[in-house]
């Protein structure tokens, strides 16, 4: 019986050694085991998941919220003293638990967001109140630069949470927010200096 | 093969699209080595997946103090030979080379070259198969294949001398075919 010889055995192993093949199970097979397993998981719930983000996500959208809503109203952001008190929490106790389930909060939160926006709209287009103050110009910049800040950080956090709800109805609302406030600046600025774009 | 640090990061948080990247970078590789080791592609497959979750637990514990295709490597090595051995197909290592096995039917096509090669290795016993692919496929000392296995380094020798001359006989009909050789000359390690 012929043997081959050894060199001609080691060029091919050498071949051999090169060569790769082709995977042995296509890739959904591998992540559909890796998602059993919890190795592949929802980048929304793996980012936004935690407790304290979505409270600091929360606590952002309602102080946004409160600040736009104020300056739209020609008030300051931070109430007097004076008014802290009856002021103070006006929701009921209750209202933070007042929820029978996940689903009601979000839908009470989309709710919210679009009453807000529409109210900001508004605000924009009727509210004079305070418009002529000789600082409103430079509020209302100073304002549009931070809501632009605002967006640009809510888009890039969208780029990496596209399908967040919270992520999303923030950078809804600062949209909006900026959009009432461009208004407002547009309304009260010296007709030589309004703004056609921001 | 390096790996994008951020990739690695997304990866380990269960991303999908970084952990797809990963696969689809070296699971060519990583497979072929499942697959030599097996010997049984319908195993490989099984064994595979099993390496590829050990590969993606394990993750987090990559330092990058080798490159990680060979980090992956040695997982897919430990992973695939304890899986055989849990099916006690490398349970008797010490298995005797029969002179008399069917030869690998001739081939005349040099593309069949490598499958020869291939459905060679699969007539060695699970052992025999265990030493020379990690030997004088992946690089490894007969001393790695010792503890690996749980055999002595002259045990690994003997393996893979046995192995070696049944291979040479078994594709003795490519003796005439002139395949180019990928790579440089071989050389075995120690």
């Amino acid at each position: 019986m012929s043997h081959l010889s050894e060199d001609r055995f080691d060029h091919l192993v050498s071949a051999e050694r090169a060569r790769d093949a082709a995977p042995l199970n296509t890739w959904e097979s591998i992540a559909q085991r890796a998602r059993e397993e919890g190795l592949i998981r929802d980048h929304r719930t793996n980012v936004w998941a935690t407790p304290w983000m979505r409270t600091a996500a929360a606590v952002l959208f309602l102080a946004g919220g409160v600040a736009v809503g104020r300056y739209t109203g020609g008030e300051p952001a931070t109430p007097p003293a004076t008014q802290t008190a009856e002021n103070t929490n006006p929701l009921p106790p209750a209202a933070s638990a007042g929820f029978n389930s996940v689903d009601e909060a979000w839908a009470t939160l989309d709710r919210a967001s679009t009453e807000y926006q529409a109210a900001s709209a508004f605000l924009a287009a009727n509210n004079n109140r305070g418009s002529t103050a000789p600082d409103s110009v430079s509020i209302y910049r100073a304002r549009l630069a931070a809501l632009e800040e605002l967006m640009r950080a809510t888009a890039s956090a969208r780029e990496n949470a596209p399908r967040d709800p919270v992520i999303n109805q923030y950078y809804l609302a600062t949209v909006g927010a900026r959009e009432a406030t461009f208004q407002q600046l547009g309304a009260v600025a010296p007709a030589s200096h309004r703004l056609k774009g921001f | 093969m390096l790996i994008d640090q951020l990739d690695l990061k997304r990866a380990i948080a269960g991303d999908e699209r970084a952990l797809r990247r990963l696969w689809t970078q070296h699971a060519p590789h990583i497979d072929a080595v499942v697959r030599r080791l097996c010997g049984d592609a319908e195993l490989a497959a099984d064994i595979s997946q099993e390496v590829w979750m050990q590969i993606f637990r394990a993750l987090p514990s990559y330092r990058g103090d080798s490159q990680f295709g060979t980090w992956a490597h040695r997982i897919a090595v430990n992973r695939t030979l304890n899986a055989l051995r849990k099916i006690r197909r490398i349970a008797k290592l010490e298995v005797d080379i029969e002179d008399d096995s069917a030869l690998v039917e001739p081939d005349i096509d040099r593309t069949f070259v490598a499958e020869s090669i291939e459905r060679a290795m699969t007539r060695l016993s699970p052992g025999a198969r265990a030493v020379f692919v990690l030997h004088d496929i992946e690089g490894y000392t007969h001393g790695e294949i010792g503890a690996e296995l749980g055999i002595t380094p002259g045990g690994s020798k003997s393996q893979l001398f046995k192995a070696r001359a049944k291979l040479r006989k078994l594709l003795a009909h490519l003796a005439d075919e002139s395949t180019p050789v990928a790579g440089k000359a071989y050389v075995a390690p120690v």
